[in-house]
């Protein structure tokens, strides 16, 4: 199977009634309510969930992009013991940007992109809940990443460690600006983050098409509910721990500084209970990822829906146990530590019911298409059960008290985050760039680029299994040639290289598809979703007639005379709110137009955030602009047609 | 031919859950109830580092915060009369005693941050004289913002109310403002019961 | 090496068979190691040295040299064995799955149909079985890891007690006593008894640091105003490596330790030297050495027992010529090395704490006379 073969729709949700007049008309209204002003300011002010989702991915990959060269440059300086490649001051500076990009700045927000992007699109409705809470977080994103950058530029980037722990990135070991520039990068993606997780719940629970309730949710739309629902929980955990460093860098509080009362451990327990929440903050949309596109290509229901969805919720609740084993050399007591044990071990479980399910529908497939996503999900469990493994010895406080911080954790949650989120993630891109930008990326290149990924992946990070066995330490500028850790970590270096070629043959991949690949049709796999239920890309109002759903699985299961939903005014931006449980219909909600206050307040956010890197005082700035322009936010939009309340002036 | 669903008759205004605002606001309660719980946590997890809590001769004064919180207790009242305004079964409501109660509230609010600002000025340590200055800094600071941009709200609905026009949908609004307003006052009645039971209530 | 097993040699070998090392006179060793392993080197410092007695360890969690590690190996083989098999199991079923769904089953052509209830049964029961055998396997491995957790925890026996502090970027030992004047005080080496536990108390007086000698036990965080302590023994003579696992600012990757485990009496003939105060210079040059010392910065920051330096915030130099490294494993404890290190220490280790001086050759070599009389 080389391409994907356009198959002639069996069903097309909004086309096939009849092109009469009204329909077109509505068709053409509905444009026009619906488009993005023309020009910069218009772009600027665009509210739509396709294009800020597409701005989330592109700006994801760039940093995702930025972080691997970082990654590449560590790996050129371990080459060979002694190197001198990188001095000790840069090579801390670029783990610490590769750390932080990777986790801050690419992983959570482009789960959050794909969210953003599909989410919407797969409930059957126009456009995400609070658009402009969505343009928002962007904004801040984009501004938080840029901050790091730029400092990154001018030698102000943060050196302490992704994790910056207290006391070496507190006031007295880490003078300068380094530390407050980090703080500041977490405040910004933490507060982007919390906004697209409220903005993901609250379309998922209030807009899905009719017919679609939660027990017919795609495992997709489940995946990012409860990746949302960790984000509320754990997130406020950072932005507090961060909050509480910069004041102790700031205005001399006393948190982490044991001399006055305060304790260095509270930073772990603050940064792990966000920490450890925030790997399946990354991982649990890739499981999503996975269950779509396993189902897509075994060409059947998805085997043990239920049980899938379970996982997640369980996944969900014990990932708020864990956070402790980060810390078992601390040397805790010992009854805590068995309790973590348990969880962590435990926490095995629901990921293995996954793979199990996953395998079960693979197993017994109508006919398995081996395309290029689906050689990335094949990959992923490849990659994902070996990190699994690993992370359950992790999980066992005297292996942990051996190989923790060393390289044998740096392989470990490669093989997870990679493998686990990664690898799905790419196959997902494959899978669903096409519904984005309408042409299918090259098979060709594609498998190749998998191949390489694969082996690229495999080569650089399971020798560092070993390394770390053999005594080598996490966060080393260098080595003595004598320990005898030089050929594998040569390897590694060398498959950091082939990892390299393997993106970028992605990246090519893509650009290609931009001007030369095939037109996607509105669904080129034949698959289930009702993402694949309008154009590629999408309209941007998505449906013009909302689609009904039937089953677990729409456009599979659909009736021939399947309803679709009129009625919606397409004079004005309507949107469908169903009910939280059974999605029946319940009132129609008027979102508002593009506009630049999510941008306003974004820079509003910034001169605070940024401002108070040099001054206190910029935070009080900060929300006096930030308090003008929410007033215009909020300033209720005055409908001409709505009922007015007695007695008005 | 397809058969349809028409949802031309269904409302555009509703009140309470159904509502995707409300289901913002509550997220961002419930990420500010998080935040507030693991300050809390943070206060009792400093606390049990240290042998006497707070340094002796520290203790705030407790006078004028529990008058205060009591000022701010009582503005839930007139904000819950704006609320049952909302949603008279009987008649439409009745735009002046919604101003009326609303202006209540906020002038409560007013004298509450006026209190406020007086408590932290009687405070016998600052956020860096020790670590219980530091953490019971934050937490009044941290609940000062809120209450302040709270108020600021208020008055933006005092505003919207007196020029209008008002319609119906902006009763959605006014509720979950004062569903916000809730927020502010409980969780301070929390955080007022960690600081001060810990101080002078329950020691002496 | 009873219960380990050989296939697993062949991956996971230490860099250097140590008992290919032991049977091999100290001369065939020297000149086989002596030219590229300068840190073996350190560890047999000159030809009287003691340390040829003993073998050497590299820093391996897979090869243990007291109990504790012994027993963490062990749960290690364990760990590894059952995770490989479960790969391997599922790997299989990945491969014959895909196979199968290849070849497929039923019409491709309606994705939508429910598939037969039989064959959804039987997967059903399938997928249970496997998820409730990896339960039993995991409760299997946590009842192994808890039995670990509690034998390594405590070590029968009168401990020796050592105090560490962790310094950016190097090691403060402190042997404690009950009589003050029985306590010695040394950098970078711990020297401890084979087979008697020894009880490490940790500190640190700047930022969080970690004490991990891999071949003897797992690490042991060093947190500021967090003051804990850690059991360690070894069963064997040896010279172990250790590294700071916690990363702690510039020099985090060149802040090394050795322990030196000793048969007791051998240790306890180096605790005794190690109380003497320092040897007074025993000839001009050397004598010149201690001048040329005593009034550069040095005795700022170390100490000379016995002598008018008496700087506590670097590594006390007392008996500085009977350490194997310098730096805190940077460099072998040699004459050049030493010239190097007091001549430009920032350029060996960017950013450490020592300035550097500005000595004449003669001074220089006066100066190195000395340190190295200080055994």
């Amino acid at each position: 199977m080389s391409r994907p073969k356009p198959k002639p729709k069996p069903e097309k949700v909004e086309r096939d009634e009849p092109s009469t007049d009204p329909y077109e008309a509505e068709v053409r209204q509905l444009e026009e309510t619906w488009k993005r002003p023309p020009g910069f300011i218009g772009w600027l002010s665009e509210v739509n969930h396709v294009a800020i989702g597409r701005r989330y991915l592109v700006t994801a990959f760039v940093f995702f992009a930025l972080g691997g060269l970082l990654a590449l440059l560590m790996r050129i300086q371990l080459s060979r013991p002694e190197n001198d490649f990188l001095d000790p001051d840069l090579y801390n500076v670029i783990f610490t940007m590769h750390g932080s990009t990777m986790m801050f700045l690419f992983a959570v927000p482009i789960m959050e992109g794909m969210s953003i992007a599909l989410v919407p699109l797969m409930i059957g409705t126009r456009n995400a809940a609070f658009p402009r809470l969505n343009a928002y977080s962007y904004w801040v994103y984009l501004i938080g990443g840029l901050l790091v950058y730029v400092c990154f530029l001018f030698n102000m980037a943060p050196d302490a460690g992704w994790f910056s722990y207290v006391p070496l990135s507190g006031p007295e070991f880490s003078p300068g600006k380094r530390v407050d520039v980090w703080a500041q990068l977490i405040t910004f993606t933490e507060i982007s983050a919390l906004a697209a997780a409220v903005g993901t719940i609250t379309t998922v629970f209030k807009q899905r098409a009719p017919g679609m309730s939660l027990n017919r949710m795609p495992l997709f739309v489940w995946s990012m509910l409860v990746k949302a629902f960790m984000v509320v929980f754990a997130m406020p955990a950072i932005v507090v721990a961060s909050s509480l460093l910069a004041m102790d860098r700031l205005i001399a509080t006393h948190f982490f500084n044991p001399s006055e009362g305060g304790d260095s451990l509270l930073w772990q327990h603050l940064f792990w209970f966000f920490g450890h929440p925030e790997v399946y903050i990354i991982f649990l949309p890739a499981t999503g990822m996975v269950s779509t596109l396993v189902t897509a290509f075994s060409r059947r229901r998805t085997f043990g829906y239920l049980a899938l969805v379970l996982a997640l919720v369980a996944t969900g609740f014990i990932g708020f146990g864990l956070w402790v084993h980060h810390m078992f050399a601390a040397g805790l007591p010992q009854l805590g530590q068995s309790f973590f044990t348990a969880a962590s071990i435990m926490i095995a479980v629901p990921s293995g019911v996954q793979i199990f399910c996953w395998l079960a529908t693979i197993w017994s497939a109508r006919k398995l298409r081996l395309a290029t996503p689906m050689l990335f999900v094949l990959g992923f469990i490849f990659i994902f059960v070996l990190g699994g493994l690993t992370g359950v010895m992790l999980a066992s406080v005297p292996i942990d008290l051996q190989v923790h911080d060393t390289f044998f954790v740096v392989a470990h949650f490669h093989y997870v985050l990679i493998g686990g989120a990664v690898f799905p993630l790419l196959g997902a891109l494959y899978y669903w760039i096409p519904k984005l930008t309408g042409r299918m990326m090259s098979e060709r290149v594609g498998k190749l680029s998998f191949w390489v990924l694969f082996a690229g992946f495999n080569l650089t990070f399971f020798p560092m299994h070993q390394l770390g066995l053999r005594g080598m330490p996490r966060r080393v500028y260098t080595y003595k040639a004598e320990m005898g850790w030089g050929d594998l970590n040569l390897l590694a270096t060398l498959g950091g290289v082939l990892l390299t070629v393997g993106v970028l043959l992605f990246v090519g991949n893509f650009l290609w598809s931009r001007r030369r690949g095939l037109p996607a049709g509105d669904n080129p796999w034949d698959a289930d979703g009702l993402e694949w239920a309008t154009t590629s890309p999408p309209p941007p109002y998505n449906f013009a007639w909302l689609p009904t759903v039937q089953g677990r699985h729409p456009l599979w299961e659909q009736t021939p005379d399947q309803p679709v939903v009129v009625g919606l005014r397409s004079d004005r931006r309507e949107v469908l709110v169903t009910r939280t449980l059974d999605a029946e219909p319940d009132h129609r909600e008027v979102q508002p137009r593009p506009t630049l206050v999510p941008l306003w307040l974004a820079l509003a956010t910034a001169v605070g955030f940024v401002g108070v890197i040099f001054t206190p005082w910029a935070i009080p700035a900060g929300l006096i602009l930030a308090g003008a322009v929410l007033v215009g936010w909020f300033w209720p939009q005055v409908d001409q047609d709505e009922t007015l309340l007695e007695e008005q002036p | 031919m397809r058969s349809r669903i028409d949802v031309s008759d269904l409302p555009s205004t509703v009140y309470g859950h159904p509502a995707p605002l409300w289901w913002g606001v509550v997220g961002l309660i419930v990420i500010e109830s998080m935040v507030f719980a693991l300050l809390v946590g943070a206060y009792y997890y400093l606390r049990g580092g240290e042998s006497v809590w707070p340094p002796p001769g520290d203790d705030p004064p407790l006078t004028l915060p529990a008058i205060n919180l009591i000022v701010l207790l009582a503005s839930a009242i007139p904000m819950h009369l704006v609320v049952r305004e909302t949603d008279r079964m009987d008649r439409k409501p009745d735009l002046r005693r919604m101003r009326f109660w609303l202006l209540i509230c906020t002038i409560l609010g007013f004298l509450f941050l006026v209190g406020r600002a007086f408590t932290l000025s009687q405070m016998g340590f600052r956020w860096d004289s020790h670590v219980y200055g530091s953490i019971v800094w934050v937490l009044f600071g941290m609940h000062s913002i809120h209450a302040l941009t709270s108020v600021g709200e208020n008055v933006l609905f005092l505003a919207l109310l007196y020029k209008g026009p008002v319609e119906e949908k902006h009763l959605l609004d006014v509720r979950l403002n004062a569903l916000y307003w809730y927020f502010v006052v409980a969780s301070w009645a929390v955080l007022f019961a960690v600081i001060y039971f810990d101080s002078g209530v329950l020691r002496d | 090496m009873k219960g380990r097993f050989p296939i697993s040699r062949l991956w996971w070998r230490p860099a250097m068979n140590r008992r290919a090392i032991e049977r091999r006179s100290p001369g065939e060793l020297e000149s086989r190691l002596g030219r590229r392993h300068s840190l073996a080197r350190a560890f047999m410092p000159g030809q009287s040295a003691p340390a040829l007695a003993v073998a050497f360890g590299w820093q391996s969690v897979l090869d243990s040299a007291g109990p504790q590690a012994a027993r963490i190996e062990d749960l290690w083989w364990v760990y590894f064995w059952v995770c490989a098999a479960v790969f391997v199991l599922v790997f299989l079923a990945l491969v014959m799955a895909v196979f199968r769904g290849r070849r497929g089953k039923g019409d491709p052509t309606d994705p939508g149909a429910p598939h037969p209830p039989a064959s959804e049964r039987r997967l059903t029961r399938t997928v249970a079985g496997a998820t409730a055998a990896t339960a039993v396997i995991l409760i299997g491995l946590l009842v192994a890891t808890v039995a670990a957790s509690r034998a390594t925890s405590s070590l029968p026996g009168d401990p020796l007690t050592i105090e560490l502090t962790g310094q950016q970027w190097w090691w403060q030992v402190r042997y404690e006593d009950p009589t003050p004047s029985r306590m010695v005080t040394t950098a970078n080496e711990i020297h401890i008894p084979v087979g008697r536990p020894v009880r490490v108390k940790t500190r640190s007086t700047d930022v969080i640091h970690s004490f991990w000698v891999p071949n003897l036990h797992g690490k042991r965080d060093l947190i500021p105003g967090r003051p804990s302590e850690i059991l360690i023994q070894a069963d064997r003579p040896g010279v172990f490596r250790g590294q700071c696992a916690e990363f702690c600012g510039y020099q985090h990757a060149n802040m090394a330790l050795l322990v030196v485990a000793e048969p007791p009496e051998t240790f306890a003939a180096w605790y005794e030297a190690q109380l003497q105060p320092a040897r007074p210079p025993s000839d001009a040059l050397q004598q010149r050495g201690k001048v040329v010392f005593e009034a550069l910065p040095c005795p700022l920051c170390h100490t000379i027992a016995g002598t008018q330096a008496s700087g506590k915030t670097a590594p006390d130099l007392t008996h500085l010529a009977s350490r194997r490294m310098l730096a805190a494993g940077t460099l072998p404890n040699t004459r050049g090395h030493l010239g190097g290190w007091i001549l430009d220490p920032q350029t060996i280790k960017p950013g450490n704490k020592m300035p550097a001086v500005s000595l004449g050759s003669d001074d220089l070599r006066a100066l190195l006379a000395y340190l190295e009389s200080l055994r």
